[in-house]
């Protein structure tokens, strides 16, 4: 498992956090102080998995910004679907730009992430797939999640 | 006792080599000491008496020419300062023997009484004389020495016969000179001439044997013995030829006085000898007790843990290899018993552990069930012993209520939560209540237990018989998969995930409200409620299974929409397949309910 990290960048009110490795028990969440930022942006692409552990730890985290806006950019899959599982993970008071979608070919066993971009792929309540995604040999390929799971969070 | 004898032994082997070694060198070096001063002696006495000779020389020519001693020859003999006396013995043919003609002397008239007293001896004397040609006598106890010398003139058959009388008294002295080393200058016969404490005259054999004596026509000019007196005292005897005559200059010192230093050293060698034996003793004694103790501490420390007391420590100081080794038994006997406690201990806790897994075994129903229409086969595998999943069924009035939870982590401390959960419902389930109360109940309990430490996702639903609804509430659980049934096979689109609703964890904050949905279940669909173990099962390689192939083995297994028990053996047939044996990194639990009523 990668070691979780967290990068820092402050501004102001405005707090850039770049995440990384793996959110588990050891995760150690109190080096980065939300107290005080009016926006937090949080880029998450660098983050390969988490356990229950590590969402209760995320869960306590988050609610020391209650009145932050704060911003998810780059969702992997796993962080994806721990918003749709686990109510309370995206906070009220958070909003999530943009998030990868996996894509597959079954024949070529080729993968590929998809970013989805507030605005372009998906609003605040509706998703507008890109209509076709190829991979680099030129097959077609599709998505490779349930979508009325995988999107619940936007529909929410 | 090994260690006192070994010291003991070596530094007596050591003394006695020592010792003899000294004394060898020490008799070697007193021979050659009084070797040397025989020898110096011997040459000192050859250079004089050849000196007297030179002296008369001279005038024996001189009674050659003239048969008589002329003025000159007195002249001569007057300016010699030892000579005492000349005289000549010519060969008187009438008497067949050598008679006294003529003479010279310094002291007048002495010579006659001198040869009147040695009237009686001449014969002998003469007859000596006849075998060696040169013969010295010292025939009164004083420093003159005679020497008798027998010259041939050409064409004489008999020759003529001088006796030289010298006074010798700084030879005598040297003689006589008292000192540990005693000097003899003797003749061939083993007469004293000269010598000290009135030895003159006597048979120097009467001390000694002097068996260098014994071979009268042995060329050796030096020797050296060690001889045993009739006293039995041990002397070391050393000689010199003087190369005059027959003499010869003997050297004697008693061995016990030469070897004095000798005895110095044995006495002094033998007193350090006792001191270092003694100190070696106690040392050795000391040491032996010190390390016969420890070994004997540490034999019997050993049998005790021989004997399963490891709770032993043996109490030695000493900084040596016994002291150690010591330390190393005690560290030893520390981990061992360490060790055992910590086996002891981890044998209670797994003794413990499969005590919890059997109490635990008893929260989980049947795993095939038929409750009114519907069907229920189900499948639980923790990862360690205990397991944080549960999940569980039951009928309250008409409705049959279906639980499914997943604890934070899994282990002991998630299972203990799951006994909560069973405890709760088993109450919640005489209440005539719905999912989303039951969550409510379900909530306050898992937080009362937990404090808000442990936290357990939970999905529950109750399907109505009656009007084929499933309501249900959701603790942020794996949205169970509804798969209605269809005249085609089933697909992934069929997959309708149950997530309409859904709310905080179990256990996160004590006064939660859930809500709840209704869904319709018609007869032949079916619903897949799990845990989130199932798609981080691993194969052998330690490659997970995954979402994707996770949801194509549900489609598969489904596609031809089996009775519940069907649907169970498949996946878990598939499941096997993939792991081939691997450990399990979360708890995996599933079920699968069939609606099979009729249409």
């Amino acid at each position: 498992m990668p070691k979780f990290e967290m990068k820092t960048n402050k501004a102001g009110e405005k707090l850039n956090v770049v995440m990384s490795g793996s959110i588990d028990e050891d995760a150690d969440f109190t080096q980065v102080n939300l107290g005080g930022a009016a926006q937090i942006e949080i880029d998450m692409g660098g983050l390969k998995s988490i356990n229950s552990c590590g969402i209760r730890e995320w869960i306590k985290w988050m609610g020391a910004a209650p009145s932050a806006k704060i911003t998810f950019n780059n969702c992997p899959k796993v962080i994806v679907d721990q918003i749709n599982m686990v109510d309370g993970f995206l906070p009220a008071n958070a909003k999530v730009l943009s998030f990868f979608v996996p894509y597959y070919n079954d024949e070529s066993g080729t993968e590929k992430n998809v970013l989805f971009r507030m605005g372009t792929e998906f609003t605040e309540n509706a998703v507008t797939p890109p209509a076709e995604v190829k991979d680099d040999e030129g097959h077609p390929m599709e998505m490779d999640v349930i979508e009325s799971k995988y999107f619940k969070f936007i529909k929410k | 006792m090994l260690l006192t004898l070994i010291p003991l032994l070596t530094l007596s082997v050591y003394l006695f080599l020592a010792v003899k070694i000294f004394e060898d060198d020490k008799v070697a070096y007193v021979f050659d000491s009084s070797s040397n001063v025989s020898g110096a002696m011997a040459s000192q006495v050859k250079a004089q008496l050849n000196s007297l000779l030179n002296e008369a020389k001279p005038l024996f020519q001189d009674y050659l020419t003239n048969n008589e001693f002329t003025a000159q020859s007195r002249l001569i003999f007057s300016s010699g300062a030892d000579l005492e006396a000349v005289v000549a013995f010519p060969w008187n043919a009438e008497h067949n023997k050598f008679e006294k003609s003529v003479w010279v002397e310094k002291t007048p008239h002495a010579t006659e009484g001198i040869l009147l007293g040695l009237e009686k001896f001449l014969p002998e004397y003469l007859t000596e004389l006849e075998q060696s040609g040169r013969l010295v006598k010292v025939p009164y106890l004083d420093d003159r020495l005679f020497i008798f010398e027998k010259i041939k003139g050409e064409g004489e058959s008999k020759g003529i016969v001088f006796l030289v009388i010298a006074s010798l008294p700084e030879v005598a002295e040297m003689f006589r000179a008292q000192s540990s080393q005693k000097l003899y200058l003797i003749s061939q016969a083993g007469t004293v001439l000269f010598g000290p404490d009135r030895s003159a005259g006597t048979q120097l054999q009467a001390l000694f044997p002097l068996r260098f004596l014994d071979n009268k026509n042995s060329k050796v000019a030096q020797g050296a013995e060690t001889l045993t007196d009739t006293h039995n005292t041990e002397w070391l005897v050393s000689y010199s030829r003087a190369g005059f005559g027959d003499l010869l200059v003997v050297s004697s010192i008693e061995k016990k006085r030469a070897l004095g230093a000798v005895e110095i050293l044995i006495r002094k060698s033998l007193i350090f000898f006792g001191v270092l034996l003694a100190v070696t003793a106690i040392i050795s004694l000391l040491a032996s007790n010190s390390l016969t103790g420890a070994l004997t501490q540490l034999f019997e420390a050993t049998r005790k843990v021989a004997e399963g007391h490891f709770d032993i420590r043996v109490k030695v100081k000493s900084s040596d290899e016994v002291g150690t080794l010591a330390d190393n038994f005690n560290l030893m006997a520390a981990e061992v018993s360490r060790l055992l406690d910590e086996t002891a201990q981890k044998a209670r806790m797994e003794s413990e552990l499969q005590t919890a897994k059997t109490v635990q075994e008893t929260l989980f129903p049947e795993t095939e069930a038929k409750i009114g229409p519907l069907s229920i086969a189900g499948y639980y595998e923790p990862a360690s012993e205990c397991g944080g999943d549960w999940w569980h069924y039951c009928q309250v009035g008409q409705k049959i209520f279906l639980w499914i939870g997943d604890a934070t982590g899994h282990g002991a401390p998630a299972a203990l939560i799951t006994s909560a959960a069973k405890s709760a419902s088993t109450i919640i389930e005489r209440l005539n209540i719905n999912p989303a109360q039951a969550l409510e109940l379900l909530n306050r309990s898992i937080y009362d237990v937990s404090k808000g430490r442990i936290m357990m996702t939970f999905f529950l639903a109750s399907f109505d018989p009656e009007t084929g609804e499933l309501t249900y509430a959701n603790a942020s659980h794996e949205a169970p998969f509804l798969m209605k049934k269809s005249e085609q096979p089933l697909k992934k689109k069929d997959l309708i995930p149950l997530n309409e609703v859904n709310n905080p964890r179990l256990g996160q904050a004590r006064d939660t409200k859930y809500k709840q949905t209704t869904v319709k279940v018609d007869p032949g669909d079916m619903i897949l409620f799990y845990t989130d173990g199932i798609p981080d099962i691993r194969n052998a390689q330690k490659e997970t299974w995954g979402e994707r192939e996770f949801l194509k083995a549900l489609i598969s297994v489904n596609k031809d929409y089996p009775s519940a028990q069907q649907s169970i053996h498949r996946l878990v047939q598939l499941i096997q397949d993939y792991r081939q044996g691997e450990v399990l990194v979360d708890d995996v639990t599933f079920f699968v309910v069939k609606n099979d009523a009729s249409v």
